[in-house]
């Protein structure tokens, strides 16, 4: 009953400490599509006197993913009722050339207006519609998004760093008399600090495997996947390998340099 | 005769305190049965912890087994009291672990293998008669029986040297016994040394002794 006392608080502060770093990786693989998928939805739209060598622009205005000319075809067809057709052969040969443009990320207010900037001093672009307005609204809904769940993630990690650090001095009372009873006997260094040592690998090996059946099980959860359809994101799932292995591996650093923390103060008193 | 003990001009004390023990100088030979006595407080016990490098002297000189106490490092003080057996008045037994476990330690940390711990732990269970407990845990035992417990593992891996600090301290009269007993019988039997801290000697021990009394830091060898 006391070893499962003593494992239990272990394991939960390192699980609340996993889960709110996998937290993180998740909303930031969730923030990271949104990014793209605001980047994609996202468009400039230019216009330029003449054809524009799309090449030479992207050269000189760094950041463009694609150029792609929009077809003046759909407003003169719209024209064709009103004016005369020799008219609209003129209109076409006057009309100058609009393009949208789609970036390699999503800019942020600054590096809108450095686009604009720089396109407009190519001569090559008469005008630049950057729909600022509207990108301005939903920069903010996507800054708002990225800070709300660092500083979630932030708070949870402080809270179990905490905890751990308070475990930390009550292993500190539980093992002391253990290991200063096995100095007086002579035992060397490793095996004095061999079960303190077990005790953070086996309770951060349960604490991954807890942490990893959940994030297996959320995407699943109806009521998870009603809410994130309703926010128009979808949970990525989780890599038992790369997020597995790198939730096992940063539980297994952080007990283990607290054990060494616990032993290395013991050894100093 | 070869000194297990050999303190020449000790000096002992805690911190910056006053010493505890001065210029104490104390021979103890192989297979003798040695008593420390003095009053309560009087340096006793620290004399003791100097003997298994538990309190470095301040001055003076103390080889315990042919090493010097006061220059020894950890590796070599870890191996040193592989070869000693300690008795402590407050058992000091690892509580979360079986009263079996507790007899093997000296022996798992000599490395000797599994099986040759439990054979040598129960035989020597059977001794302080508490085979019957073997998978009990020391606070489900009285005091008698964890000091007899302590006993068992103080003995366990043939030790050179017992050192045990009012062992009888808090016992009953049969425990006091079988403590008593089991120490004559590792000078008579296994050539032990025995070094033994304590208000009182019993006068039905029926086996020769050296005395040492201390009395204001001062150590005398009582003859």
């Amino acid at each position: 009953m006391k070893s499962l006392k003593n494992h239990l608080s272990v394991i939960f502060p390192l699980f609340v400490l996993l889960f709110s770093l996998q937290f993180a990786l998740m909303s930031d693989k969730i923030v990271k599509s949104f990014t793209q998928r605001l980047t994609n939805d996202y468009s400039i739209v230019i216009v330029a006197p003449k054809k524009l060598d799309e090449a030479v622009l992207m050269s000189k205005v760094r950041g463009i993913k694609s150029i792609k000319e929009i077809s003046s075809k759909k407003i003169l067809d719209r024209l064709k009722g009103n004016i005369s057709s020799k008219n609209i052969s003129l209109l076409k040969v006057a009309l100058p050339k609009f393009y949208s443009i789609k970036l390699k990320s999503f800019p942020d207010l600054k590096e809108i207006e450095e686009i604009k900037n720089k396109l407009l001093k190519t001569k090559m672009v008469k005008k630049v519609e950057t729909f600022a307005k509207t990108h301005t609204k939903v920069y903010r809904v996507f800054v708002l998004l990225k800070s709300v769940s660092f500083l979630f993630s932030a708070f949870i990690l402080i809270v179990s760093l905490l905890l751990m650090f308070k475990q930390m001095r009550i292993w500190l009372l539980e093992h002391k008399e253990r290991m200063t009873i096995m100095s007086l006997f002579g035992a060397p260094f490793w095996m004095k600090s061999a079960m303190l040592y077990r005790l953070a690998i086996v309770d951060s090996f349960v604490s991954t495997v807890l942490v990893s059946i959940v994030y297996i099980i959320l995407p699943n959860i109806e009521k998870a996947k009603e809410f994130t359809t309703s926010l128009n994101i979808k949970i990525p799932e989780f890599d038992i390998i790369q997020d597995g292995g790198l939730l096992l591996g940063i539980s297994l650093i952080f007990s283990l340099f607290i054990v060494s923390l616990v032993i290395r103060k013991m050894n100093t008193q | 005769m070869e000194h297990v003990i050999n303190a020449q001009n000790l000096t002992i004390g805690y911190g910056k305190d006053e010493p505890v023990i001065v210029d104490a100088n104390l021979k103890i030979n192989q297979n003798e049965f040695v008593f420390i006595t003095g009053k309560s407080g009087s340096g006793k016990s620290t004399i003791l912890k100097s003997m298994y490098g538990e309190l470095i002297p301040k001055k003076g000189e103390l080889s315990v087994c042919g090493v010097n106490i006061k220059s020894i490092n950890n590796s070599k003080l870890n191996l040193l009291r592989r070869y000693l057996g300690i008795v402590f008045q407050d058992y000091r037994l690892i509580n979360e672990w079986s009263v079996e476990k507790n007899v093997m330690l000296p022996l798992m940390i000599g490395g000797f293998s599994k099986g040759v711990c439990v054979k040598q732990a129960q035989k020597l269970l059977k001794h302080v008669k508490l085979l019957h407990k073997a998978d009990k845990y020391p606070l489900e035992l009285s005091g008698g029986e964890q000091q007899r417990v302590a006993m068992a593992r103080a003995l366990a891996h043939n030790p050179v040297m017992i050192l045990a600090d009012e062992p009888t301290g808090n016992l009953d009269e049969y425990s006091s016994e079988v403590i008593w007993d089991l120490l004559k019988n590792a000078k008579e039997h296994l050539g032990t040394t025995i070094v033994v801290v304590t208000h009182h000697i019993p006068s039905t021990l029926g086996i020769d002794y050296k005395h040492f009394f201390i009395e204001s830091g001062v150590v005398y060898e009582v003859s």
